[in-house]
């Protein structure tokens, strides 16, 4: 005999506990990881834009544009980073990586802006272009584009991996819990299959038919009880109530 | 007899904090420093002066440099070089080294130099930058060579002139690369090179000149996405700026890009320009399929190349097993920076000839990795043996053993030097290039041939 119905409850609420506290910390990981990695990535951009910014003046001022080609092909193996251009204090294009060519919509934009914008260029994907002046404008500006799209996978792999790691925690609690839940509903369920058969028989057998001494022997709640019942099957019906054996009674009823 | 080794990068444990440090992560290390800081040569001098310590002394902490630089004692020189023996611009490595080797072989098998023979160590860069500087890292602190000689590219000679900046105590030099990058010829690394070939910017204001003197206002430029593409558009640019024109239109392509690959939205980029003339600043393999793919779409304007390009392993590339092998070549025009190796008056091309068909030089196995059919002649080997005529003039100015520190000296007492091309050799603290002339050629019959008239381009 299984003891089901006192424990579905149980299960269900554990359950539906661990999910809670999943849904709640997986929604305020990937929060936190996307806005945290974004600001990074941002701030990371900035800092490439700023450093090739102010490697480039010498160069810039040398006309030295080979070495400048050199320098943002370097640059441009930094992961993430996908196009770079550098355009004079006229806003010609000095130096670029685009292949096969410099996309219309950078063509066309201001390339005197340094404020970071989102861009979406044709058979490339989307950009987060951040830009830093060199000499303050006046030789020119560096224009440096974040792969948005590998941000993203970037930031969902973060995200994936913690929503994982907490997501076999769920399981593995649930699993325990439920382990644990079946460790005191087997005894329980022997417990009820004996009180009923010590109820099915007769109570002139009672006394000597039923014995369970596995159930006996325990030192837990569940042993008292099966002695309790024990006892409870070979004595009579008390005369009055609130009349109930010692422990000590039992014990040696037993 | 010349040496030959790959080069990959190894693993290595740090020397003092028991970390694990990479080749590349010491090279990019160096590199990063030596690139960004050279620009700042007030830097160095200021030191210089407040420490009384020479402008590199601080790269003495560098490994290996307890160890003295050899590379020219005993009996032999070691010159050092990296170079794309490998890839789809192996025809440019193969060919230099083949014709350089020409002549080395025929010092070598007369007795060398003073008694010293000249040996090569080479390395297999692929025409990419970060092997080749891992490759200078080797070849100066472990081969300890005497000099590095027949780099090829731009964009692999420019990563490695910081390097040589970094080590300029030890006075090594980069001798004749196969570029006419600025780079190499200009401060803070001017210094520490030495050229023969004409500069890209004298070949490119050359085609540009000649273009807007028959009426091609319109110029377009394809090149490499790189520092030898900028370096060539930087020339073009130039050269129109000075007639008051600009670049009509450009695109781009990836270094490493094969024949095989297509060049056509480079070509529909450059379409919208529509230009009288285009000039290429890439490597064979891309210009050719570039060439290719223009003339199908129907951009049949002049196609002009640079000497980098090889232009033998061009033609090759668009001629072979056509029905009309001139369809796509009678459009090319492409610069030079020696003789046509077909021209037998010019002393140096009949010992060329002559020393090539002696000696046949073979690429060392170790690099054939896939079948390479060498060329009998080529503008490239020509190149490399002129290269390596003036090395063996510089080194036969020593009197002793060759030192570095007498280098510099020995190649400025080289003065209206005669090579055997036609054009006198001169090199002073100032003139840090041998050769000045630009060649103009055409292909007729599959050769290059001298181009005598630029109106008679095809239209």
């Amino acid at each position: 005999m299984k003891v089901h119905k006192l424990f579905q409850r149980m299960r269900f609420g554990i359950f539906a506990l661990f999910g809670l506290i999943v849904l709640s910390t997986s929604l305020l990981c990937i929060r936190t990881v996307d806005t945290e990695l974004s600001a990074e990535y941002a701030a990371n951009s900035q800092s490439i834009a700023k450093t090739i910014a102010d490697a480039s003046v010498d160069i810039l001022l040398n006309r030295n544009l080979a070495t400048l080609q050199s320098l943002i092909d370097q640059f441009l193996e930094v992961q993430g980073i996908r196009y770079i251009y550098i355009t004079d204090e006229t806003g010609e294009f000095l130096a670029h990586t685009f292949v096969p060519g410099i996309p219309e919509a950078i063509l066309e934009s201001d390339p005197f802006r340094t404020e970071p914008v989102e861009r979406s260029l044709p058979g490339m994907g989307d950009f987060l272009e951040v830009s830093s002046p060199i000499l303050a404008g006046v030789a020119g500006t560096v224009h440096l584009g974040m792969d948005l799209d590998l941000v993203a996978l970037k930031i969902q792999r973060a995200i994936g991996q913690q929503v994982y790691l907490i997501s076999i925690l769920l399981v593995f609690g649930v699993l325990a819990s439920i382990w644990l839940v079946n460790l005191v509903a087997r005894p329980l369920a022997e417990l009820l299959a004996y009180a009923v058969e010590t109820a099915r028989r007769p109570p002139e057998e009672r006394a000597h038919a039923v014995r369970n001494e596995k159930l006996l022997e325990r030192d837990d709640e569940v042993g008292q009880l099966a002695r309790l019942i024990l006892y409870m099957s070979r004595t009579r019906p008390p005369s009055g109530p609130g009349v109930l054996p010692d422990q000590g009674e039992a014990r040696s009823a037993a | 007899m010349d040496t030959a080794t790959h080069s990959r990068p190894a693993t290595e444990r740090g020397a003092g904090g028991g970390q694990l440090w990479s080749r590349r992560t010491l090279v990019h290390s160096s590199c990063a420093a030596a690139l960004l800081a050279p620009w700042a040569r007030w830097a160095n001098a200021a030191l210089s002066a407040g420490s009384g310590v020479s402008p590199g002394a601080g790269s003495a902490a560098a490994p290996g440099r307890q160890a003295p630089f050899r590379g020219a004692a005993g009996d032999e020189i070691v010159l050092g070089t990296s170079a794309a023996f490998t890839g789809p611009s192996r025809g440019l490595g193969n060919e230099l080294y083949r014709g350089a080797m020409a002549y080395f072989r025929q010092i070598n098998d007369s007795g060398g130099i003073n008694g010293r023979r000249v040996t090569l160590k080479l390395y297999d860069d692929g025409y990419q930058p970060d092997p080749c500087v891992e490759n200078t890292l080797k070849l100066m602190l472990e081969d300890q060579v005497f000099l590095l000689f027949g780099y090829v590219g731009t964009p692999t000679v420019t990563r490695v002139l910081p390097m040589l900046k970094k080590f300029q105590e030890e006075r090594i030099y980069m001798f004749f690369p196969f570029t006419g990058a600025q780079p190499q010829r200009e401060p803070p690394y001017g210094d520490f090179a030495f050229n023969l070939r004409a500069s890209y910017r004298q070949e490119t204001a050359g085609l540009v000149e000649n273009f807007l003197a028959t009426g091609r206002r319109r110029i377009a430029v394809f090149y490499q996405a790189d520092a030898y593409g900028r370096s060539g558009w930087a020339g073009v640019r130039a050269a129109l700026e000075n007639h008051g024109e600009t670049i009509a239109g450009e695109a781009t392509y990836q270094r490493g890009a094969r024949f095989t690959g297509t060049m056509r939205a480079q070509v529909e980029i450059l379409q919208r320009a529509a230009p009288d003339a285009v000039i290429c600043v890439g490597a064979y393999a891309a210009c050719a399929a570039f060439a290719r793919d223009a003339i199908d779409l129907g951009l049949r304007v002049p196609i002009a190349n640079l000497s980098f390009v090889g232009s033998e392993n061009l033609v090759n590339l668009l001629s072979e097993g056509r029905d009309d092998p001139e369809a796509y070549t009678r459009w090319l025009v492409n610069s030079q920076v020696v003789p046509s190796y077909e021209d037998e008056s010019v002393p140096a091309v009949r010992e060329y000839r002559e020393l090539m068909a002696r000696h046949d030089p073979q690429i060392p196995e170790e690099f054939l990795d896939e079948p390479y059919n060498p060329l009998p002649q080529s503008f490239v080997s020509l190149e490399g043996f002129v290269n390596a005529k003036l090395m063996c003039e510089i080194f036969r100015r020593f009197d002793g053993e060759p030192i570095r520190a007498g280098l510099e000296d020995a190649v400025f007492s080289i003065r209206d030097f005669d090579l055997g091309i036609g054009e006198q050799v001169s090199f002073g603290p100032e003139r840090r290039q041998g050769l000045q002339r630009v060649y103009y050629t055409v292909v007729e019959d599959g050769r290059f041939v001298p181009l005598t008239d630029w109106n008679a381009l095809p239209a």
